[in-house]
């Protein structure tokens, strides 16, 4: 492959699939913020808590105990890691962050408190699960898909389309349903929000279980193509951040923009400069961002109150 | 709580004493990754020496028994100066064996040395830890050299390979790997494309094997990482068609990273990897076959033992071996290392050379994933 | 009873890990003066604790500079460096701010990690002397400068300096329209916070005797947090104890081998549940209560 337009649409095809890993992490996060105000550091150990959920539906209980086939069972396995996620996001918002609110925390409490579940979660899965990498077959996973000379592989095609699937019900969700325009109201004024009769700690409560489903599909669908550890979700969670921050906390399309961004900068990255420098030039980005315009990509952020 | 923190502490010191009150024993301690991610290294470890201390319990020691304490060093130079120091204090052991990780264990070797207690080490690979004129190391891992000047003789000589790019984790281990093939790579006339590290945390590598697809025809691909990026490093090259598992020219290349069981894992993207294996389950040595069955015995019949768990294993083996010719203390069990020639163990024979490495490498040899994903011995050494 | 510790605690182990808490205690009194007392939310301070490390070490070795001049320029280095990256970040605050400085942080580290003509990066600088080579010793030294900037940030939150700092954190906006230069005082304040975390590390090498990047990350951030939150943020004495215990917490809990960080996670959690106010506030309140 040594012709330069083919090597720049591939990059940038592998860019847009990296960039589609990070959104499904990232979305749960600026969902988090939105609503709360608050920074989840625990989040991407929920997407590896997904990803280990629907690895042993799949390949024990689906095939093993109920004889399903592969496809089916990793379909069953999806909603395991859904349901696992929004389980352990009821249980963080019921045990951490209600009561922090309830008390009236400020913003690093909850932050703090974050990480104490995050280095519990993931050294409870250490104790459970070994440091040793889990090898996740999806159905998928093996084959390439060949468009001329551009390949990508089928799982990876999956989580593009998976994330824009999420991506479009959650929109829906948010500008269609009552609940999400429930949420949209408390995201943008709390006070005035439970003044007109809408029961905030319910959609904090929501929002948060929403936010950890999505992270634990994300598992499901990153379980495939990463190297499964109990780590796998520290090692996503910084840029995760970086796409949180530059598409502008708490701002859905930004975050999806921005990580499309990051996906592609990291496959350019990789090509011209080596991979030892992704971090580096992604920070670089994100702290300029943050100088010329520090409300994110696309600026729908209120002015805080005065 | 001063109190409270005094009285722990007093109890944890008065451990040993209970320990030194008896004759006969051989106190060792070890160093090993046991959290973070490198506890990839130390589960495998502990494992080993686990099985290792259920055998030599049961065969004759002169009337010595092994007293182990295990304490957690997690990768890094900090935990485990800290657990030497603690080690030192709490168990006085006549030797340690550690680390699995090169900054560690070469943080762990002048407090050693000071200490007069010999290190065995059987994980890392660094140079620097035999070069650096302690007395009291001693090594039976494979350092850099002597797992990359094969590849290189064998990529030149067999696999009549130019080009070669060469892909490593960065650490201390990937880095000297990388080196020690490059530098007589390139001596013996070929010509190193690119060098292409990555971090421990990089999960996707379809944009590295796009980069390496765009710089040519590559001959070889020399790879030193885990066996978890290797997997997904392999698919990777294997759809951008660089390597033979995909259909392309390239041939990887590793050393003894990667256990049995990779190819099945990487699936047919593995196939035609040309690699160097040091302990080898299939191996008809009696030492080894016993070694597998009672591994299969004791953790599953599924399991199939690494490379990390036979060194570890090793190390206890060893240290029976030199109390049986009568080793007591650290500095004759450090008189019996020196003196060792052709010890057997299931990682082959060890003879330590004048720096405490070992240096015989008989057993290893290479194999070449067959398109079924078995290994083929190669004869070449 | 702190010149008494060495010898209480007899072995070289405890000796070695009173030295590690004597930098901690440092690391937590100069984030407090940047979280607690500014309230600046810094997600990045083991920066500046790697750069203090890493400038005094290549000074040294590379250079053949002397310990104390070495540390003098490492020093001044981090507190440049906290200078510029508060004068980046003027504007912003909160969420945005902690983000910045932990992007700060992670730029530093790769820096460490990929200018290895400088650093060596992941290979590790070996063989590094402490300035004096007895533990004992070397704890007196650390505990003694703790001391020092212990009393002198204590006057420093108690003079009008401090009101300038307290009034930034409460209100930003209403300071400003009183005549305070927020942006100095807030230079001022990462400037000193970070030039003390470089104090820190200038120790650190020594007393390991070897230098990784690794020790620098993001991890080392939080940690230094928790010992700021845990003991009481806001008051002079709470980061001091968040940093013994937290020191010591790890190593007790060593016998627990490897359920030791799940417990840490645990801890840490209630703790911030718990005892909003920390250590500090959980003791007055106990004292209230049995008085």
């Amino acid at each position: 492959m040594t012709d330069l337009l083919t090597l720049v649409v591939q990059q940038s095809v592998n860019g847009v699939y990296l960039g589609c890993l990070y959104v499904m992490v990232a979305l749960g996060l600026t969902l988090i913020y939105g609503v709360l105000n608050q920074i989840n550091f625990a989040h991407a150990d929920f997407v590896t808590v997904g990803a280990f959920t629907a690895f042993f539906t799949a390949t024990r209980f689906a095939t093993k105990a109920l004889g399903m086939p592969d496809t089916g069972a990793y379909l069953l396995s999806l909603f395991a890691a859904l349901g696992a996620g929004a389980l352990l996001g009821w249980l963080v918002s019921a045990a951490v962050f209600a009561p922090l609110r309830r008390s009236g925390a400020d913003e690093l409490r909850p932050l703090i408190a974050t990480i104490g579940v995050s280095v519990l979660l993931e050294n409870g899965q250490l104790a459970l699960f070994g440091p040793i990498p889990y090898q996740f077959d999806s159905p998928l996973g093996r084959q390439t898909i060949r468009m001329g000379s551009i390949f990508f592989s089928a799982q990876s095609a999956l989580v593009v389309i998976v994330s824009v699937a999420a991506i479009a019900a959650l929109y829906a969700f948010m500008r269609f349903s009552f609940m999400g325009k429930a949420l949209r109201a408390v995201a943008q004024d709390r006070e005035t929000a439970g003044l007109m009769g809408i029961n905030e700690n319910l959609v904090i409560a929501l929002t948060i279980v929403i936010a950890s489903a999505l992270a634990g599909v994300a598992g499901a669908l990153l379980g495939p193509v990463v190297v499964l550890t109990p780590f796998t979700g520290g090692s996503l969670i910084v840029k995760a951040f970086a796409c949180v921050i530059i598409g502008g906390f708490g701002n859905m399309e930004g975050t999806i923009i921005a990580g499309l961004l990051v996906g592609i900068i990291e496959a350019f990255t990789v090509q011209y400069l080596g991979s030892g420098l992704i971090d580096l030039v992604v920070f670089a980005m994100l702290l300029l961002m943050l100088v010329i315009r520090p409300t994110g990509l696309i600026a729908e952020r209120k002015e805080e109150n005065v | 709580m001063k109190r409270a923190f005094i009285t722990i502490i007093f109890a944890i010191g008065a451990f040993p004493f209970a320990a030194l009150a008896q004759d006969k024993v051989i106190r060792v301690g070890v160093l090993m990754p046991i959290s973070g991610p490198g506890s990839y290294f130390g589960v495998m470890g502990k494992e080993g020496i686990d099985l290792a201390l259920e055998q030599v319990a049961k065969s004759n020691l002169n009337g010595y028994r092994l007293q182990v304490q295990y304490e957690d060093s997690a990768c890094s130079p900090l935990q485990a100066t800290n657990t030497v120091k603690r080690v030192l204090d709490q168990l006085k052991p006549h030797i340690v064996i550690g680390e699995e990780c090169s900054d560690a264990s070469l943080a762990i070797a002048p407090i050693l040395e000071q200490a007069k207690v010999v290190q065995l080490n059987a994980g890392s690979v660094t140079m620097k830890l035999t070069e650096s004129g302690y007395k009291y190391v001693f090594r039976i891992f494979p350092n850099a050299e002597q797992q990359s000047a094969p590849l290189v003789k064998v990529a030149r000589e067999k696999l009549k390979a130019q080009t070669a790019v060469i892909l490593y984790e960065k650490t201390n281990a990937g880095n000297d790997n990388a080196e020690g093939f490059e530098k007589p790579f390139v001596a013996a006339g070929g010509k190193v494309l690119a060098k292409i590290d990555f971090g421990r945390d990089v999960n996707d590598f379809t944009a590295i094997a796009t980069r390496i697809a765009s710089l040519g025809k590559v001959d070889v691909l020399p790879t030193f990482a885990l066996e978890g990026q290797q997997v997904r490093l392999s698919q990777a090259l294997a759809q951008a068609k660089v390597v033979k598992g995909g259909g392309g020219p390239g041939v990887q290349m590793g050393s003894i990273w990667l256990p049995f069981g990779y190819d099945q894992k990487a699936g047919q993207a593995s196939v035609g990897y040309v690699r160097i294996v040091q302990f080898d389950p299939n191996e008809k040595r009696k030492v080894v076959q016993d070694f597998v069955k009672a591994f299969q015995a004791k953790y599953g019949a599924d399991k199939t033992p690494t490379h990390i768990n036979a060194h570890a294993f090793d190390t206890i083996l060893l240290v029976a071996e030199a109390v049986r010719r009568g080793a007591k203390d650290s500095e004759t069990i450090r008189e019996q290392f020196t003196k060792f020639k052709d010890v057997e163990v299931t990682t082959g024979k060890i003879s330590f050379d004048k720096k405490g490495q070992n240096s015989d490498l008989s057993v290893v040899h290479f194999v070449e994933t067959q398109p079924d994903l078995s290994w083929k011995g190669m004869s070449w050494q | 009873m702190i010149a008494a510790a060495p010898w209480l605690l007899g072995s070289a182990y405890w000796r070695g890990i009173l030295v590690l808490c004597a930098m901690n205690v440092l690391l937590a009194l100069s984030l407090n003066l940047v979280m607690g007392y500014t309230g600046q939310l810094n997600l990045g301070q083991s920066a500046f604790f790697g750069i203090g490390a890493y400038v005094s070490t290549i000074l040294i070795k590379t250079y053949g500079w002397n310990f104390w001049l070495a540390a003098g320029a490492a020093v001044a280095a981090a507190g440049l460096v906290g200078v510029a990256l508060a004068a980046f970040a003027v504007r912003l605050r909160g969420h945005y701010l902690a983000i910045a400085s932990l992007g700060f942080a992670v730029i530093t580290y790769q820096v460490l990690v990929n200018w290895e003509s400088m650093t060596q990066g992941v290979r590790g600088i070996y063989g590094i002397l402490a300035p004096v080579p007895d533990t004992v010793a070397l704890f007196y030294l650390v505990a003694g400068l703790g001391l020092v900037v212990y009393f002198l940030l204590d006057n420093l939150v108690r003079s009008p300096v401090g009101d300038t700092l307290r009034a930034i954190r409460e209100d930003e906006v209403s300071a400003a329209a009183l005549g305070v230069n927020a942006a100095v005082w807030k230079a001022f304040a990462f400037g000193l916070g970070a030039a003390i975390a470089g104090l820190a590390g200038c120790f650190y090498p020594g007393f390991v005797g070897t230098l990784v990047p690794d020790a620098f990350g993001i991890v080392e951030s939080f940690t230094m947090m928790a010992m700021v939150i845990v003991g009481g943020m806001g008051t002079m004495i709470g980061p001091v104890i968040g940093a013994v215990v937290l020191t010591f917490l790890p190593e007790v809990l060593r016998d627990f081998g490897e359920l030791r960080l799940m417990i840490y996670g645990v801890a840490l959690t209630l703790v911030v549940l718990f005892m909003p106010g920390g250590m500090v506030q959980a003791w007055a309140s106990l004292k209230n209560k049995i008085a």
